[in-house]
C-alpha cells in the first residue's frame, strides 16, 4: 500500500495540548515498513526544516546553561522548555557571534537568518533600510525539500506587531533574495482557510482546478511578455511573481492527493487592544503547523512568533513598554520576564510537535528547528555569544540534549550549517562573505 | 554611562544633495522640433532627469477601488496581502517589493470571488458584458474583451493580447460548460494580470530631451489617477489619453485640476496625512492599564478619528493654510476625548468641534493625544521619541542613530527626579549631547502632556519646565515652539519632500531634490495650500519625465 492511497477519511483522534481534536495523520503504521523507518512503499520519512523566531534577544545571565555536555541545568529563561519535558529534544548552542559588519538589529538579523551580510538599500529618518543580499535559511532549505508537498514553505507568524519601514529585515522572516519577502500568516482562520480550504469532496472540483489552471497559466504568459521589456530590476520582481502564480498551478496539480481531512476549524479570540492574546494565538498555530508537518503539506517554515526589533507589548509579564523600548532602558527585569514568557510560547510549539506522533516517534523527531533572535542580548544590542537552540533529532541527523559552547566565538553561520544537515540538506558550506563556514558544529551532528 | 564610543561629530544631517552629485544631462545643444520643447525645459536651466520608471503594485485600497470601479460595489471575504510600508510610505513599498507566493493567493481568491460575485448577479452581469453572448464564439464577447480589458489594463489591449484572451475564453468554456462561468473566469484573469496589479509604467522617448523618456499618455492617466484618486482613470481622463492631451504640461495640469476639484481626491491626501504621521502605529500601540486605565479602544480611535477630521476640516472644508495644522486651535473630539482634554460639555461618540482655549499649552497636531501617544512610552513620556519625531517628521532632518556598539544602559535612575532631571545625561554628557541636544528639549517642551496626551501642572509633584531652543532660537514652552516650527524654513520643504515621495513611490534622486525650491515657492504661492502643491507635483517635470533606467537613476 502507498502513502497516496490512504483515504484522506484517515484520521486519528489524538491529543494536542492536552485537548482531544480530530487530527489528519496519513502517516500511520500500516503504512510503514516493519522498522517503522520508512514508508512501506521504501520511501523515508520527511525531514523537515523549520525557524522559530523571537525579536530583541535574550539576557546571557539567565540563558547560557552554566555546564556544558548532556548534563546541563537551565537557567530562567530556558526553564520554560526544560519544565515542558523538551530537554531531551533539543540542544542549547552557545558561544557563537556575528562576524559580519554590524548594524543594530539589522546586521544580526541578515545574518542569523541568512549567514550573509545585510543589504543596504536607502536611509531614511534616522537609519538604514535593509534588506538581505541572500536568500534566507528556508529557502534554501527549500530548494532541497520541497516539491513534493503542496506548499513549497509555510511561513507563520504571531504577535501583530508588523516591524517597522526600517527594510523587510524588520519586517519579514522568510525571504526569496533581496527586498522579495515570504509574508508570514498572522490569523489562524486564515491559515486554515489557506491549508484546508478547498477540499476535493467538491463536486465540481477537478473542472473548477482546470479552469483555475488555465487562467493561471494565461496570468503566468503575460508576466513572461512583461519582463521582456521592463528594467532589471522589475525584471526580478516580474520573475518572483511569475514563481508565485506558478506555485498556485503547482500546488493545483497535488490537490488532491493530500491524504489529510481537515481539522477543526481555529477560532482566534478577539484582541481587545491593550491585551493582545498572544499564547491564544501561538497555541492555534502551533496546532496548525504540527497539523501541517504531519500531513505532509509542507516540509519547510519559518515561525515569526515576534519580528525583528518587535515592540511587541508583553502585557503578560507587566511590561512597562513595547518590548524593543524596554531594551532601551538598560538592564532590567521586565526584559528577562518578557523572554520567559517568549519561552514558554517556544515550548507550547516544540511540544505540540512532540505529541504528535510519527512513524514510532513525533513529529519532533523528523523535525531540525532554530530557534534564535537577531540580537544576542537586547538591552546592549550586541551580536556576540548569540542565542541558539536547535531542536528536533532531523530524523536520527542531530544530537539533542546537549549544550555546546564556542569558547573562541566561532560564526552563527555553524549553527546555521549544522540545521540545514540536520533537516536533510547535506551542504558543504553555508553563508557568504564573514558569514561563510564549510563547518557545521560537529557535536551535534550524526555522522 | 550611557555610551560606550565617541563623541557624534554630525548629528543632524542634511538631506541636501552634496556638491557635484547631481546628475545632469549633457545640456542637448539641440532640441527636438516639437512645441512643447521650451514649455518642458521652463522649471529648470537643466532638463530634470527623474527616477526611471518603475512597476508600482497596486495598495490594498487601490485595488479595492479599482476593483469596484470596474465592477461596481462588491463585499468580499477574500483579504488582500497588507501593504507594506518602506521608507516611510506604503507606496515606496509598493515599487520595491513584489508579488510574493501568498500574495498572489490573495489575488486569485479576489479576483475569482470578485468576478463571481458579478457573474452571480444577472442585471451585473448583463451590464458588464454589455450582452448575453449564447456561445464563446459571440462576436459579443470580443467585444467585451476590448472594452473590459481597456478598462481593466487602463489602456487599449494590443491585438496579442486580444487573441489571447479570446483563446483563454473558448479553453475555459471547454473546462466549465458554462459561457457565463468561462467569462466569468475570464474576468478574474483580467483581474490577475500583472498589467492590473502592477501600474505599469516604462515610458516613450522625450522628444525634446534626448535620452530622457516621457510617460506615455495612459501611463500619465493612470499616474495621475492613482497619484490623486488612489484608483483607475476615468472614462475622461482615458479619453484625454487617448487624444493625446497629457503629453503637454498643460493638458496634464487640465486634467488635474478636475481631478483635484473632485472629492475622490479627499482619500489621496488623508492617506498620506496618515501614512506620514504613522497613525497605523495607534492600532498596535499598548499602554500599561494600571497607569493609564482611561485609555480605551474607543479613545484610540477617538484620538485618530481627531487627526483626521482635523486635516479634512482645514484641508478641503476651510481650504486652509496647511501650515494651521501645526498650531491651530481649532479641533474635534467626542466626549471621551474631550474629558482627556479636559473641555467640558462634549457628549455623545460623534466628533465636535471646539476651539482649544487661547491661553491654553495644547495646539496643532503635536498637541493632540494620537501622536502624543505615539510618541511615548507604555507608561510615560519620551522626549527624545517626541524631538525625534519633530526633526524627523517635521523639519525632514536626519537624526544619526546611536553609534554601533552603544551601551544602552543608562545609570540608575532617581524614581522622584522628574523627566528633565532625567534626562540630564543625555544633554551633558559630551557623547550623548551631540544628538540629544538637539532632541530632547523639543520633547521636554511638551512634558505638560503625559504618556496618553492629557494635560498635567507637575511631573512627579514638580513643576515643568517647558523652556528650550530650537536651532539657537529660544522657547518658553510648547505653543511658542510650534510658532518656530510654523516660520521655520525646513518645515514646508519638508512637506514638499514628503508629499513627492508619497506621489511618485520613491524617495527622491538627487536630480529631483532641484525641483524642491520651485514646489517649496508654488507652495507658498498658494498661501500653503495642499491640493495647490499636488497639482504643481503632478504637473512638475519629476512626474512626468524619467530617467532612462539604462542610463543609471540614482535612486534606492
Amino acid at each position: 500500500m502507498t502513502r497516496r492511497a490512504v483515504s484522506r477519511r484517515t484520521f486519528l483522534r489524538g491529543t494536542l495540548a492536552g485537548s482531544a481534536v480530530a487530527l489528519a495523520l496519513p502517516r500511520l503504521e500500516c503504512m510503514l515498513d516493519v522498522n517503522g523507518t520508512a514508508y512501506a512503499d521504501g520511501s523515508e520519512l520527511p525531514t523537515r526544516f523549520g525557524v522559530w523566531f523571537f525579536g530583541n534577544g535574550v539576557r546571557h545571565e539567565h540563558w547560557i546553561p552554566s555546564e556544558v555536555g548532556p548534563s546541563w541545568q537551565p537557567k530562567e529563561q530556558l526553564a520554560p522548555l526544560v519544565d515542558a519535558g523538551l530537554k531531551p529534544h533539543f540542544s542549547v548552542i552557545s558561544g557563537l557571534s556575528v562576524k559580519t559588519p554590524f548594524y543594530v538589529h539589522h546586521s544580526g538579523m541578515t545574518a542569523i537568518t541568512s549567514g550573509a551580510p545585510m543589504k543596504v538599500v536607502g536611509k531614511v529618518r534616522d537609519t538604514i533600510v535593509t534588506t538581505v543580499s541572500q536568500p534566507t535559511i528556508d529557502m534554501v532549505a527549500a530548494q532541497k525539500l520541497a516539491g513534493k508537498t503542496p506548499f513549497r514553505s509555510l511561513e507563520l507568524g504571531v504577535c501583530k506587531f508588523r516591524g517597522t519601514d526600517e527594510g523587510t529585515t524588520f519586517q519579514y522572516l522568510s525571504m526569496n533574495g533581496p527586498n522579495n519577502p515570504n509574508p508570514p500568516e498572522y490569523v489562524p482562520e486564515r491559515l486554515f482557510e489557506r491549508l484546508f480550504g478547498l477540499m476535493p469532496e467538491d463536486p465540481r472540483f477537478a473542472q473548477i482546478t482546470k479552469a483555475r489552471a488555465s487562467v493561471l497559466d494565461a496570468v503566468r504568459g503575460q508576466i513572461g511578455a512583461l519582463s521582456q521589456r521592463v528594467s532589471a530590476h522589475d525584471k526580478q520582481r516580474l520573475d518572483q511573481h511569475f514563481e508565485s502564480v506558478r506555485a498556485i498551478e503547482r500546488r493545483l496539480s497535488t490537490q488532491g492527493t493530500n491524504a489529510c481531512a481537515a481539522p477543526v476549524r481555529p477560532s482566534t479570540p478577539p484582541d481587545d487592544d491593550a491585551k493582545e492574546p498572544i499564547a491564544e494565538k501561538n497555541a492555534l498555530m502551533s496546532d496548525l503547523l504540527a497539523v501541517a508537518l504531519a500531513c505532509d503539506l509542507t516540509r519547510v517554515f519559518t515561525y515569526c512568533f515576534d519580528a525583528c526589533g518587535s515592540a511587541t507589548y508583553f502585557w503578560q509579564t507587566n511590561a512597562s513598554d513595547g518590548m524593543h523600548q524596554m531594551c532601551h532602558k538598560g538592564r532590567n527585569d521586565l526584559v528577562h520576564r518578557a523572554v520567559v514568557f517568549m519561552m514558554k510560547q517556544c515550548a507550547r510549539t516544540l511540544s505540540t510537535l512532540r505529541d504528535t506522533p510519527e512513524a514510532g516517534g513525533s513529529v519532533l523527531d523528523n523535525c531540525a528547528i532554530l530557534v534564535t533572535s537577531e540580537h544576542a542580548e537586547g538591552d546592549s544590542h550586541t551580536q556576540d555569544d548569540f542565542p541558539i537552540l536547535l531542536a528536533g533529532r532531523g530524523g536520527g541527523r542531530l544530537r539533542t540534549g546537549l549544550h555546546v559552547r564556542s569558547t573562541t566565538r566561532e560564526n552563527t553561520s555553524k549553527a546555521l550549517l549544522t540545521a540545514l544537515r540536520g533537516a536533510g540538506v547535506a551542504l558543504p558550506a553555508f553563508g557568504h562573505e564573514e558569514g561563510r563556514v564549510t563547518e557545521g558544529i560537529a557535536a551535534l551532528e550524526v555522522s | 554611562m550611557a555610551w560606550l564610543t565617541g563623541a557624534l561629530a554630525s548629528c543632524i544631517g542634511t538631506i541636501e544633495p552634496a556638491p557635484g552629485t547631481s546628475r545632469r544631462s549633457d545640456a542637448p545643444s539641440e532640441l527636438g522640433p516639437q512645441t512643447n520643447a521650451r514649455d518642458d525645459l521652463a522649471e529648470a536651466e537643466q532638463p530634470v532627469f527623474p527616477a526611471p520608471p518603475t512597476l508600482h503594485r497596486l495598495g490594498v485600497d487601490e485595488l479595492q477601488n479599482t476593483l469596484s470601479d470596474l465592477l461596481g460595489p462588491l463585499t468580499l471575504r477574500a483579504e488582500l496581502e497588507p501593504d507594506t510600508a518602506l521608507k516611510g510610505f506604503s507606496s515606496i513599498g509598493a515599487t520595491e517589493l513584489t508579488i510574493a507566493n501568498t500574495t498572489a493567493e490573495k489575488l486569485e481568491a479576489t479576483a475569482l470571488e470578485a468576478a463571481q460575485q458579478v457573474f452571480a448577479d444577472e442585471k451585473r452581469r448583463k451590464a458588464l458584458l454589455g450582452c448575453a453572448p449564447g456561445a464563446i464564439d459571440d462576436p459579443c464577447v470580443q467585444a467585451f474583451i476590448a472594452r473590459f480589458g481597456r478598462r481593466a489594463f487602463r489602456r487599449p489591449l494590443a491585438d496579442d493580447e486580444r487573441a489571447q484572451m479570446s483563446t483563454l475564453a473558448v479553453d475555459l468554456a471547454r473546462s466549465l460548460g458554462d459561457v457565463n462561468e468561462a467569462l466569468s473566469y475570464l474576468t478574474a484573469a483580467f483581474l490577475q494580470s500583472p498589467h492590473f496589479v502592477f501600474r505599469v509604467e516604462i515610458g516613450a522617448p522625450d522628444p525634446a530631451v534626448p535620452g530622457r523618456l516621457r510617460y506615455t499618455g495612459y501611463e500619465m492617466a493612470s499616474r495621475l489617477s492613482y497619484a490623486l484618486w488612489r484608483s483607475m482613470p476615468d472614462d475622461e481622463l482615458l479619453a484625454a489619453a487617448d487624444e493625446g492631451a497629457l503629453a503637454t504640461r498643460e493638458g496634464v495640469d487640465l486634467a488635474a485640476e478636475r481631478m483635484i476639484a473632485s472629492p475622490r481626491f479627499r482619500p489621496s491626501l488623508r492617506r498620506f496625512f496618515s501614512e506620514n504621521l504613522s497613525l497605523d502605529r495607534l492600532s498596535t500601540l499598548s499602554k500599561e492599564p494600571s497607569v493609564y486605565p482611561q485609555l480605551t479602544p474607543t479613545l484610540k480611535k477617538a484620538m485618530r478619528a481627531e487627526l483626521e477630521r482635523r486635516f479634512d476640516d482645514l484641508v478641503f472644508t476651510e481650504d486652509g493654510d496647511y501650515r494651521d495644522l501645526l498650531d491651530g486651535r481649532t479641533t474635534f473630539v467626542d466626549a471621551e476625548l474631550a474629558k482627556l482634554y479636559g473641555i467640558a460639555g462634549v457628549r455623545g461618540t460623534a466628533l465636535t468641534r471646539v476651539e482649544l482655549p487661547a491661553d491654553g499649552l495644547r495646539a496643532g497636531i503635536l498637541g493632540s493625544a494620537a501622536l502624543l501617544a505615539i510618541q511615548a512610552t507604555a507608561t510615560d513620556t519620551s522626549p527624545t521619541r517626541r524631538g525625534k519625531f519633530i526633526r524627523g517628521q517635521i523639519l525632514c532632518q536626519e537624526v544619526s542613530p546611536p553609534p554601533a556598539g552603544t551601551n544602552f544602559a543608562l545609570s540608575p535612575v532617581d524614581a522622584n527626579k522628574t523627566m528633565r532631571e532625567r534626562l540630564t545625561v543625555h544633554r551633558t554628557s559630551p557623547s550623548c549631547a551631540g544628538c540629544h541636544a538637539r532632541l530632547d528639549p523639543l520633547g521636554l517642551a511638551f512634558e505638560n502632556f503625559d504618556g496618553i496626551g492629557a494635560f498635567r501642572a507637575t511631573d512627579r509633584g514638580m513643576p515643568i519646565d517647558a523652556s528650550g531652543t530650537l536651532d539657537g532660537e529660544p522657547f518658553t514652552g510648547p505653543v511658542a515652539l510650534l510658532a518656530l516650527l510654523r516660520a521655520h524654513p525646513a518645515s514646508a520643504r519638508c512637506v514638499v519632500r514628503q508629499l513627492y515621495r508619497f506621489a511618485s513611490g520613491h524617495q527622491e534622486t538627487d536630480d529631483e531634490e532641484r525641483l524642491f525650491d520651485g514646489l517649496t515657492r508654488a507652495f507658498a504661492a498658494s498661501g500653503y495650500r495642499l491640493p495647490a502643491l499636488m497639482r504643481a507635483l503632478v504637473t512638475s517635470d519629476g512626474f512626468r519625465f524619467a530617467a532612462s533606467a539604462m542610463s543609471g537613476g540614482t535612486m534606492r
